[in-house]
């Protein structure tokens, strides 16, 4: 007899109230960015990691590519801008978020008259979401291993008839030559962020030179002692979930991603986290969880289908299961703290951007993942590959090994992606997940 | 077919064996790397042969276990290759080029190959910052001493000026019959000139070049050998070859390939390195040239245009057409082929795409298309110059 199956029922995971508070958070943002023309700010568009600080203390507006399109899928409202760009003749193998931000760039661009020409002809789609965001003053590439990141600020150059401005930062990819690579060390490591600060300081003076004023570096330290004060007690919150059952899931998470991504560095964002781990406290004192029946403590690695969120955590909710950590939410997003020296912050930044969870190579990714796996006590892996996002699906073979080796823990592989729900198959994750939960079982009824 | 032209085809065709043979017959080393801007000259300085990894023919069954199946024909077909043990005879595998999807089958790779040391030193993808020129000659001073240290040798300056002599001259031959070729003067078909290129990727310079020399001395003046074919220009396919039975297929069509920027073509030997000064700044500069012989959208560099610069390519070569092949899941080509299809529309100069994949599939399809797109070009006659 099929065990998940039998026991699987239409359950809803028990949301946080911080969600809202998260929310309302993130519409005033984008809000405000879409006002920035109106008020004479200058407005960014950036992809990769969250170079925002520094922005920020430029008074410059920011757009991040990845946020835009994860928006607009959070929002059923990608269309306009896959079929803008779909128009323009981009292939939908294509990373995802890439083609919806490029079809952003298509629907608000008006730059050139050839560009008027691309846009698509129903009035419509150019009223949507898509077409609010504010066109860029400014282009920074700054991603992390991923090629397609570069490309696609690239073709946003390109798009807006190579009249913005655009920087490129190339970030190192930390492979680990020598048997003295190890995680956030090493001569390999230390060359690594070296390269990346004087980019960083590079890019400051590209700033001085658009805004004609001179930047502002203590503005940035206020920052970032909020972004890291922030993300410190998003981390000790995060440790709370070793609880059982545990009281946040990954969907959590992510929804908590913004505030340590691309929201302004203020009290806010600190207050959001302080709220958020109380309630996180409150239910751990309780004995609450975020599903209403924790049988099951996975952890997902891949990156977030964005139009599924609730949706999915009430599906493994269904399953009994809690997903308690991922590698996306879990480590990224100003994960390593510690190294943000306040007085001095572009080496401690340069450092979280080099071992975000697409940064260090599947060597230090497993090792990392199997901390976590051990630290809150998980039974199995969900391995989402984003048809899309090659930079997030590659190493998971990888991690279904190494983890499976060392810990013995199932995993469940499907096919997703970010933005584009069309590659997503319901039926085919069922059927995976109900067998790694039968392996679960098995693997349990066998220790007894 | 010239002899040359044989021995030269029969390593392309089985890049594994050759190298193996090569191995056991000299005693030295063979380092691996992948495409597409590897510097192979610091490997051939070391002593060993450096040998650019193919994808193979073969179905990839036990690779199909390490990498999803929407990654490109050639990383899955590397690491299934790595997963069967294939590489046995590498020492090394040494890479610097930045694509995710390169990245990627490295670290499968770097897995399947726990006894082989796999070395990667990041070449910058953006050419034109004011630091480019220093990262890069960074990066091949880290490589020259992974180089030393994984072979236990030391490579000298005049080491590397040497090896460099040796691959311009092979890139001069290559370029030569590329000349010849397009004005007529050599019937080469154009499996035959990726046999050539793509041997050089795989065998023993100075033999490659012996070769070479046999063929183009026997090249004789004067001959029209396009026979009425219409001339046609191939772009695209980066890091894999495409397969011969693909470009047999376009000239059996009534078209005749003059000119490619493949890069088992002349993207591969478009740019020579300086022989005179400091070989790791020539090296550098090389690199970040590239792309002034043929565009790479892989390679950041706001200044060039790849559509534009095909356009040129075209008129150049007097082709009637241009066909692009697109290996399926290619990112970098996916990106920058919307552009070059407006540029050619806008042109009015004919162009076919046709996506390929590794597991070679409907033939028969593609060759009405391409007849099809014969017949059109023919009948459009000499397309508007405007990249003139």
């Amino acid at each position: 007899m099929n065990i998940a199956v039998a026991d699987q029922q239409i359950k809803r995971a028990n949301r946080l109230k911080a969600t809202k508070l998260n929310n309302r958070m993130v519409t005033d943002y984008w809000d405000d960015l879409f006002k920035a023309k109106e008020e004479g700010r200058l407005v960014c568009w950036y992809e990769g990691v969250a170079i925002n600080p520094i922005l920020q203390a430029a008074d410059i507006a920011w757009c991040h590519g990845e946020a835009m399109s994860a928006l607009l899928a959070a929002r059923n409202e990608e269309g306009p801008a896959q079929e803008a760009a779909e128009e323009f003749g981009y292939d939908r193998e294509l990373c995802s978020y890439a083609r919806t931000h490029i079809g952003c760039g298509v629907l608000t661009q008006n730059s050139t008259p050839e560009s008027v020409s691309d846009l698509p002809r129903d009035s419509e789609v150019r009223k949507g979401l898509a077409a609010r965001v504010p066109a860029p003053d400014m282009i920074i590439s700054a991603y992390p291993f991923c090629s397609t990141g570069q490309q696609w600020d690239d073709m946003l150059y390109r798009q807006f008839g190579k009249k913005v401005p655009i920087f490129n930062i190339s970030l190192p990819w930390i492979w680990g030559n020598k048997p003295s690579a190890k995680y956030m060390s090493g001569p390999e490591y230390r060359e690594a962020v070296a390269f990346l600060v004087q980019q960083l300081r590079e890019c400051i003076t590209f700033i001085e030179g658009i805004t004609g004023k001179k930047f502002d570096h203590d503005r940035l330290r206020e920052i970032m002692g909020y972004i890291k004060r922030a993300a410190e007690i998003k981390v000790e919150a995060m440790r709370l979930c070793k609880a059982k059952p545990s009281p946040a899931s990954f969907f959590e998470w992510t929804n908590s991603i913004a505030p340590v991504n691309f929201l302004p560095g203020g009290p806010d964002i600190v207050n959001y986290f302080e709220i958020k781990k109380a309630e996180i406290q409150e239910r751990v004192d309780n004995g609450v969880g975020s599903a209403p029946v924790e049988k099951y403590r996975l952890f997902w690695d891949g990156i977030m289908n964005w139009n599924k969120i609730g949706w999915l955590a009430d599906k493994f909710a269904g399953y009994d299961s809690c997903i308690v950590a991922g590698r996306y939410t879990h480590m990224g997003f100003w994960h390593e703290t510690e190294v943000i020296d306040l007085d001095d912050p572009l080496d401690g930044m340069a450092q979280n951007y080099l071992t975000c969870p697409i940064s260090i190579s599947a060597p230090q990714m497993v090792d990392k993942i199997v901390e976590h796996c051990e630290y809150y006590e998980l039974d199995g892996l969900i391995l989402h590959g984003a048809r899309t996002c090659r930079a997030f699906s590659y190493p998971q073979f990888l991690i279904a090994e190494g983890v499976g080796k060392r810990l013995g823990l199932p995993v469940a592989m499907f096919e997703g992606d970010m933005v584009d729900e069309s590659f997503y198959k319901d039926e085919l994750v069922n059927s995976r997940v109900e067998a790694m939960l039968e392996q679960i079982e098995a693997r349990r009824a066998r220790s007894m | 077919m010239h002899p040359a032209l044989g021995v030269l085809a029969e390593a392309a065709r089985r890049p594994n064996d050759h190298a193996r043979r090569w191995k056991a017959k000299t005693g030295r080393k063979v380092v691996g790397s992948f495409p597409m801007h590897f510097p192979a000259e610091v490997v051939h300085a070391s002593g060993a042969m450096p040998v650019v990894l193919q994808e193979s023919d073969d179905p990839i069954t036990v690779g199909g276990a390490g990498m999803y199946p929407f990654f490109c024909g050639y990383t899955r077909s590397v690491v299934d290759q790595a997963s069967k043990g294939d590489f046995d005879y590498v020492d090394a595998i040494m890479f610097g080029d930045h694509c995710v999807q390169i990245l990627s089958a490295a670290d499968i790779v770097r897995n399947r190959l726990p006894e082989t040391q796999v070395g990667f030193y990041q070449l910058i993808p953006s050419l034109r910052d004011k630091w480019s020129l220093e990262n890069s000659m960074r990066a091949l001073d880290r490589l020259i001493e992974g180089i030393e240290e994984t072979l236990g040798v030391t490579i000298t300056e005049d080491d590397l000026r040497a090896s460099i002599r040796e691959f311009n001259e092979n890139r001069q031959l290559i370029r030569r019959l590329y000349e010849l070729r397009r004005t007529g003067a050599i019937r080469l078909r154009a499996s035959h000139m990726q046999h050539i290129v793509k041997s050089s990727m795989v065998m023993d310079k100075a033999e490659h070049n012996a070769l070479l020399r046999q063929i183009v001395d026997s090249v004789e003046p004067g001959a029209d050998t396009l026979g009425g074919g219409l001339p046609v220009y191939v772009s695209g396919h980066l890091c894999q070859a495409p397969k011969p039975a693909v470009l047999d297929m376009i000239e059996d069509c009534g078209a005749v390939i003059v000119d490619d920027d493949l890069y088992h073509g002349y993207r591969y030997i478009s740019m020579d390195m300086d022989e005179t000064g400091d070989p790791v700044k020539a090296i550098a500069n090389w690199y970040l040239n590239r792309n002034f012989g043929a565009p790479c959208p892989t390679r950041l560099d706001p200044g060039i245009d790849w559509d534009g610069w095909l356009l040129k390519a075209v008129d150049a070569c007097g082709a009637k057409g241009m066909i692009v092949l697109m290996a399926k899941f290619c990112e970098p080509h996916y990106f920058y082929y919307p552009r070059i299809r407006k540029a050619f529309q806008v042109a009015d100069v004919p162009h076919l795409l046709i996506e390929t994949e590794h597991e070679m599939l409907g033939l028969e399809n593609m060759r009405t298309k391409v007849e099809t797109f014969v017949e059109v070009a023919r009948r459009r006659g000499t397309p508007q110059r405007i990249a003139s």
